[in-house]
């Protein structure tokens, strides 16, 4: 049992802990958003090399361990580039590619949702693919991606936890740190507080994108009677 | 530029190829242990009475809110000072079994939401006990709703499981890391890896669609 005069303590250090955790994966949501853009409109494109060249990236990154891309980042790149990559910079690297496959397929699900008369109607102005992209149908699509993109930083998340394995101190690294510094006699306290944690943010963060997708989902059969448009 | 060298690992075979049929067994037994598990879950949450589906939504809740990681560090390193003694193997196979059974509940959860209520009526004008026209008529249906997603799953548990080296499961990435730090071949090594888990979900998804076969392709009776 933890020994009450220090459960302050360490309560605050579990609390730094997961604002590390939050903000390790958000730096890793950004990333890998800006990442899944680019690659979801690959997916989408009608060049043949551009098309199976993004679904290669996504179908073998969604099929690799996240703890040997993790490996891959910390041991391997090092030592074939014969540089040093400290934990933070390989954690948030892989997080990123990790997180860049999942966010491909949302952006693609959610182009997808965009009704086609959209393009035509784009086309039929003149624009060119890129800007009937970046214009018209991106700004639609993004009001579709929110709740699935809440889902991908639930799991991202979730996935960060691996990152104290490699030395980085985010909330499971906290209480990890914890625990050794006790000898090992508050392991059960400890990880259940972190346990707890880890729900509390992610229990919350997944109703936010339920009700979220609620409202889209309804959005989207009402703007179907009206010409099948979605309004940003 | 650097010197790919996987001469150095060809005697360390033996360690991959043991770590490769770990994997698949830590896999197998959490695969065959969490498809049932999630049947039963997705039936309660689906019931009529409040405990079952209480503890069924609290389950799948508090599971796919924490991470495996955290879990199974609670089966090996908290458990036994319960004086519940779990070896790194039997904590793997449980954590994995306990992580895939919550998503295998909502696998199952979504297949019968998806049954049209005509089919539940009919089975019941036809004169079936609840027992007879799930068995009989629900689940069946089910089934093939489901069996594209249950691939994916055993999919996802195969991945998952290289989270079991962390606890000292001798699996694929446990033998990688440790002939890692006797080669330092790290590069090709982790490379390797990744291209074995690669292989085995493709491997998994064309055999899953091969045993789904007709079944996952028959269309539904409305």
């Amino acid at each position: 049992m933890i020994a009450s005069g220090h459960f302050g303590s360490y309560l605050l250090l579990l609390l730094e802990g997961a604002g590390v955790t939050l903000e390790l994966s958000l730096g890793a949501l950004i990333l890998g958003s800006i990442a899944g853009v680019v690659l979801g409109a690959m997916r989408g494109s009608r060049r043949r090399v551009v098309k199976a060249l993004a679904a290669i990236y996504i179908e073998g990154l969604r099929s690799t361990p996240f703890v040997i891309l993790l490996f891959l980042m910390y041991y391997a790149v090092p030592v074939a580039l014969n540089l040093d990559i400290p934990p933070y910079p390989a954690a948030i690297t892989a997080l990123s590619l990790h997180c860049s496959a999942y966010m491909a397929e949302v952006v693609r699900s959610g182009i997808e949702a965009v009704p086609k008369g959209q393009w035509e109607a784009a086309a039929a102005l003149g624009l060119g693919y890129p800007r009937i992209m970046g214009l018209v149908i991106l700004p639609q699509a993004l009001r579709v991606m929110i709740p699935p993109t809440i889902g991908v930083y639930v799991s991202t998340l979730k996935e960060s936890s691996l990152a104290s394995i490699i030395g980085f101190v985010e909330l499971l690294g906290q209480g990890m740190a914890i625990r050794e510094s006790n000898a090992g006699h508050s392991t059960a306290d400890v990880l259940l507080a972190v346990a707890f944690g880890y729900f509390i943010i992610c229990f919350t963060l997944s109703r936010l994108g339920l009700r979220l997708e609620r409202h889209t989902t309804r959005d989207l059969r009402q703007g179907a009677g009206a010409g099948g448009t979605v309004r940003g | 530029m650097y010197d790919f060298n996987f001469r150095v690992l060809v005697p360390y075979l033996p360690n991959f190829a043991s770590g490769a049929l770990l994997t698949l067994e830590l896999s197998a037994l959490a695969i065959l242990a969490s498809f049932p598990l999630g049947l039963v879950g997705a039936l309660m949450r689906i019931s009529r009475h409040r405990l079952a589906r209480g503890l069924a939504t609290g389950f799948v809740e508090a599971v796919r809110n924490i991470p495996l990681l955290v879990v199974l560090y609670i089966l090996f390193y908290a458990l036994p000072a319960y004086g519940v003694p779990l070896d790194a193997f039997m904590a793997g196979v449980l954590g994995l079994t306990i992580n895939s059974t919550a998503f295998t509940i909502e696998i199952f959860r979504s297949g019968f939401a998806a049954i049209p209520p005509g089919q539940y009526e009919a089975a019941r004008a036809l004169g079936l006990r609840p027992v007879q026209s799930f068995g009989l008529v629900i689940i069946p249906q089910v089934f093939r709703i489901v069996l594209p997603t249950l691939g994916n799953q055993v999919v996802a548990v195969v991945l998952g499981s290289a989270q079991a080296s962390i606890i000292g499961v001798g699996e694929l990435t446990y033998q990688t890391q440790s002939v890692g730090s006797a080669t330092f071949r790290y590069f090709e090594l982790f490379t390797l890896a990744a291209l074995f888990y690669i292989l085995c979900a493709q491997l998994i998804g064309v055999l899953w669609r091969l045993i789904s076969g007709r079944a996952a392709r028959a269309p539904l009776g409305a």
